[in-house]
């Protein structure tokens, strides 16, 4: 997409170090927070929270495809599990991630955003307090109700679950990144019910879980993700989508 | 009482932006060819879509236009600039490519040929009605009006003789799948389309990789040029334009393929510094973003690997 004076207005923001945000406050405009803040939070106390860092670029040049990052770092060895959503799409919830002791505290996946939107991280500490990290994204809009890409492919139905991936050295992790082939079908586009990936969990070598990931359908068509960890074990990663098919990967 | 009629007469200028009139100026920049230079902004209300640069050729037989701007106004109002040029018909207009800003004034055109290589008219096709909707929502209504006119002739890559201008006319993809360049043997003035933004970021939307850009770009230095006209940026009389170019180009492929080695986020990529020689270019930390989000996806891609059970 092009640039409105909004995009403009967060390109400009995009540039500022995290530091520069407000403290206490909701740092996005926001009118549905209470309705979240009960439905997926249950009510429970929380802060807005810069250290819970939600990266996502200003504007949305694909839809269908807009990388966020979230990276809880600072409440390392405290974290029981992290919820993420788009406040405006039709589909809010993109996932809710509970990292075991031997993952870091980040992950990145891309997702559908249907309009410009407050995106949030909420991160549970063992105190029983939320920690809610927020961004905002603009979007000309569109991604949850665009026709699917995978479905446009002939004999996708083949490649159902095959999983891309590689790992890669980073100076303090080891990070997964994986593609999964999945059409991720959220239920609003040409009468196509829903059929996406809602589970997956990465397991050592033993089958010990290493973190659980549950996703929801605002994550986009053949889910890129990547999860960093602690030490260079091998790991094993096991999906199941809600028709109950179920995939494995090794690295 | 006088700085009243100052501040009056500001208001009259500004208000006077509101009629929607592009006041093209064509500017002469060689015997018989002349050049309407777009600023090197982004689309917004404020310019109507006139980033972009057009230009035509007065032949004895009668006037060749190159591109016909982002919206049936400017399409009109170029045509009224030629008018107050030339007397001599217009004989044809040529399509450097699809994109919203050099295909959405054919409308004015309605009445001559418009010719495009037939990659530029199916993309145009396929795409047209999403680029047009989405410059009514950048541009308003400087918009009204504009609808989707497709080329009625296909060109060929070669000499294309007009009256008694010689032309070359170079079939290239790099920039959107289909580009056309314009060269003109008698002045020497290259119209190389999007192939070359000067000063001004260059947007991947369409390209089929900048490895095919960068071919596309030595085979236009090599013509024998005396002046460039980039699709979008000031006029150019030396090799400046290709260099920065070539700068950029690879500057944008090393950062995505040294993420994709080092298995980075695009939300990583997207904060990577500009380094201080693109300072000049406007646009930068934008088209990056925009970059990523096309290219980023193949370069990692290439760097996986299969790893299901
Ligand atoms: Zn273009």
């Amino acid at each position: 997409m092009a640039l409105d004076w909004r995009s403009w207005l967060l390109l400009a923001l995009f540039a500022l170090p995290w530091d520069s945000w407000g403290g206490e406050a909701d740092p996005v405009t926001s009118v549905m927070w209470d309705y979240y803040h009960a439905r997926l939070l249950d009510g429970a106390p929380f802060v807005f929270d810069q250290r819970v860092k939600l990266q996502a670029p200003p504007f949305a040049e694909d839809a269908r495809q807009v990388p966020i990052q979230v990276d809880a770092s600072a409440f390392a060895g405290q974290v029981e599990r992290i919820l993420a959503w788009a406040e405006l799409n039709p589909i809010p919830q993109i996932f809710d991630f509970a990292p075991g002791e031997r993952v870091l505290l980040r992950l990145a996946i891309r997702i559908r955003i249907e309009q410009a939107t407050p995106l949030r991280a909420a991160v549970l500490t063992r105190d029983g307090l939320w920690h809610v990290g927020s961004t905002q994204i603009d979007a000309a809009g569109g991604g949850c109700t665009a026709p699917s890409v995978v479905r446009a492919q002939a004999g996708w139905e083949e490649h159902l679950g095959e999983v891309l991936g590689r790992r890669f050295v980073l100076a303090d992790a080891s990070r997964l990144r994986l593609q999964i082939a999945h059409p991720m079908d959220n239920g609003l586009v040409g009468g196509i019910p829903e059929f996406y990936l809602n589970q997956a969990e990465l397991r050592d070598a033993s089958g010990k879980i290493l973190a659980r990931l549950e996703l929801f359908p605002a994550v986009s068509e053949n889910p890129t993700l990547s999860l960093d960890l602690k030490d260079e074990g091998e790991t094993e990663l096991w999906l199941r989508d809600n028709n109950g098919n179920e995939f494995k990967a090794a690295l | 009482m006088r700085w009243i009629l100052v501040l009056a007469l500001i208001c009259c200028s500004l208000a006077a932006r509101a009629d929607f009139d592009y006041r093209l100026e064509p500017r002469q920049i060689a015997e018989s060819v002349w050049l309407l230079e777009g600023s090197t902004d982004n689309f917004a209300a404020a310019n109507g879509g006139n980033i972009v640069n057009t230009g035509f050729i007065v032949s004895d037989q009668g006037v060749l236009v190159i591109d016909s701007g982002p919206s049936r106004r400017y399409g009109e109002a170029l045509r009224q600039a030629i008018a107050r040029v030339t007397d001599k018909p217009v004989l044809k207009l040529l399509l450097t490519h699809h994109h919203p800003d050099h295909a959405l004034g054919n409308q004015a055109f309605a009445d001559v040929p418009i010719a495009a290589l037939a990659g530029t008219t199916q993309l145009l096709a396929e795409q047209g009605e999403a680029m047009a909707e989405n410059m009514y929502r950048l541009v308003g209504d400087w918009m009204r009006g504009t609808e989707v006119r497709l080329p009625t002739e296909t060109l060929t890559p070669g000499p294309l003789q007009v009256g008694n201008r010689r032309l070359q006319l170079i079939g290239l993809r790099g920039h959107s799948g289909a580009d056309l360049a314009i060269l003109d043997e008698t002045s020497g003035v290259l119209f190389a389309g999007d192939l070359l933004f000067y000063q001004r970021a260059l947007t991947t939307p369409g390209t089929p990789g900048l490895d095919l850009w960068l071919a596309d770009l030595e085979r236009l230095q090599a013509l024998p040029w005396k002046q460039i006209v980039p699709g979008h940026g000031p006029l150019a009389s030396s090799a400046a334009p290709f260099k920065q170019m070539r700068d950029y180009l690879g500057w944008l492929d090393g950062v995505m393929r040294d993420g994709a080695e080092q298995g980075a986020e695009m939300n990583e990529l997207i904060r990577t510094p500009i380094p201080e020689r693109f300072a000049g270019i406007s646009l930068s930390r934008y088209e990056l973003i925009r970059s990523v989000s096309h290219l980023y996806p193949r370069y990692e891609r290439a760097r996986l690997r299969r790893v299901d059970r």
